[in-house]
């Protein structure tokens, strides 16, 4: 319950404060979504299995934000940043798509 | 999980998509460790953070999408103002044109060259004329549609170009024509007809269809640039390629004055006498 109020205190900050993202990290936001959106489904599928930890999912998220923006800012640098942003949405995706599958699994027994 | 399958990364990705950490935590916890007591406030904290970000890109992708075309109507309002701007400026060159035409006019006593400058004006294109004439119309033809898929043909050969537009003042000239404007743009000696990325250019401003090309000539002026061959050739593009072609008498036409072409080289005499040239001249 108090994820689901934090969440949605999230949303509402972000619709309400209208920050406009800087030119020079606009390139990060898409990765930085995706790499949040891996660690939130990380996140859900330990809670149906019942192994859900605090610390674990902090971490993951922070770090995966951090990991998949320096994977960016690396590509960028050495001038392959469309095709190492790919591949980070490439594994992320994956993860997403199987930690999905899981959730899915638990929920319809399906 | 062994060393050999540590190796394969891909295959240990599609395997176990979720962290080992949570395995590892719940491990710990089963072993005694107690849970650390901001375990829940950095849950929210984290959540709330997940949950701004999404709201954030959300916005920044909704707000990326307008911007292109807002620059784009940025710059249209911009285009706009200026041709009003430049329509402005034409309108004051041509009152004053006149003032000064009425002026050179009261300033010569002599009648009849007032007259005479004045048809040669005409003539040349820098003065206002009046009469009968033809006006030619040439429409673009309309893109071909494909029945099946609905898209229109990205070629279309029915499109007028400026070769035509200048066949056309070409072809009013050899019929007689004394005065042409080609959609309100007047035509003298110096005028140019050209293309510039798909527009046509007269005399540097485009000019867009339908295209008018009105021609001040002898009553017969329509019939004979009808008979003419570059009239024949427009009538073939016409049943080829569905271009609209169509010439008309028309009476009481009114063509405004080209703009003076500006002199490049030349400047008339400074009234001082040290430019004028020495009797004795070409000592160079």
């Amino acid at each position: 319950m108090i994820a689901v109020i934090a969440l949605a205190i999230g949303v509402a900050a972000g619709i309400f404060l209208e920050p406009t993202v800087p030119l020079a990290l606009a390139p990060y936001l898409p990765i930085a979504v995706v790499a949040a959106l891996d660690a939130v489904f990380g996140g859900v599928r330990a809670k149906l299995d019942g192994i859900f930890d605090d610390k674990q999912f902090t971490i993951s998220f922070v770090s995966n934000v951090l990991v998949a923006a320096l994977i960016v800012y690396l590509g960028d640098q050495l001038g392959v940043g469309g095709q190492l942003s790919t591949g980070v949405v490439v594994v992320l995706g994956v993860r997403i798509f199987s930690n999905a599958a899981a959730i899915r699994r638990h929920l319809f027994r399906a | 999980m062994t060393s050999a399958r540590r190796d394969d990364l891909l295959g240990d990705l599609f395997r176990t998509p979720l962290d080992p950490g949570y395995a590892q935590a719940a491990a710990r916890r089963a072993a005694g460790a107690p849970p650390p007591r901001w375990g829940r406030a950095a849950r929210s904290v984290t959540l709330a953070a997940v949950g701004f970000l999404l709201a954030v890109a959300y916005h920044q992708v909704v707000a990326e999408a307008p911007s292109a075309s807002r620059a784009r109507d940025d710059l249209v309002a911009d285009v706009r103002s200026r041709q009003r701007t430049a329509e402005d400026l034409q309108r004051q060159v041509d009152t004053l044109r006149t003032q000064v035409d009425q002026a050179r006019d009261d300033a010569l006593a002599d009648a009849s060259g007032a007259a005479t400058l004045r048809g040669l004006a005409a003539g040349a294109g820098t003065a206002k004329v009046t009469g009968d004439g033809a006006v030619v119309r040439v429409v673009d033809a309309p893109p071909q549609v494909d029945p099946v898929t609905g898209h229109a043909a990205e070629e279309n050969l029915g499109i007028v170009l400026d070769r035509d537009l200048q066949d056309v003042a070409n072809g009013l000239w050899q019929a007689g024509a004394e005065a042409i404007a080609v959609n309100g743009q007047r035509l003298t000696a110096t005028s140019t007809i050209r293309a510039a990325g798909g527009v046509i250019l007269v005399d540097f401003k485009p000019v867009t269809g339908p295209y008018d090309v009105a021609a001040i000539g002898s009553p017969d002026l329509a019939d004979r640039f009808s008979s003419s061959t570059t009239a024949k050739r427009f009538r073939r593009y016409v049943e080829n390629y569905r271009m609209q072609f169509s010439v008309k008498a028309r009476k009481g036409l009114v063509l405004a004055a080209a703009p003076e072409p500006p002199l490049r080289y030349a400047r008339p005499p400074s009234p001082s006498p040290s430019v004028s040239p020495s009797p004795s001249g070409g000592r160079r």
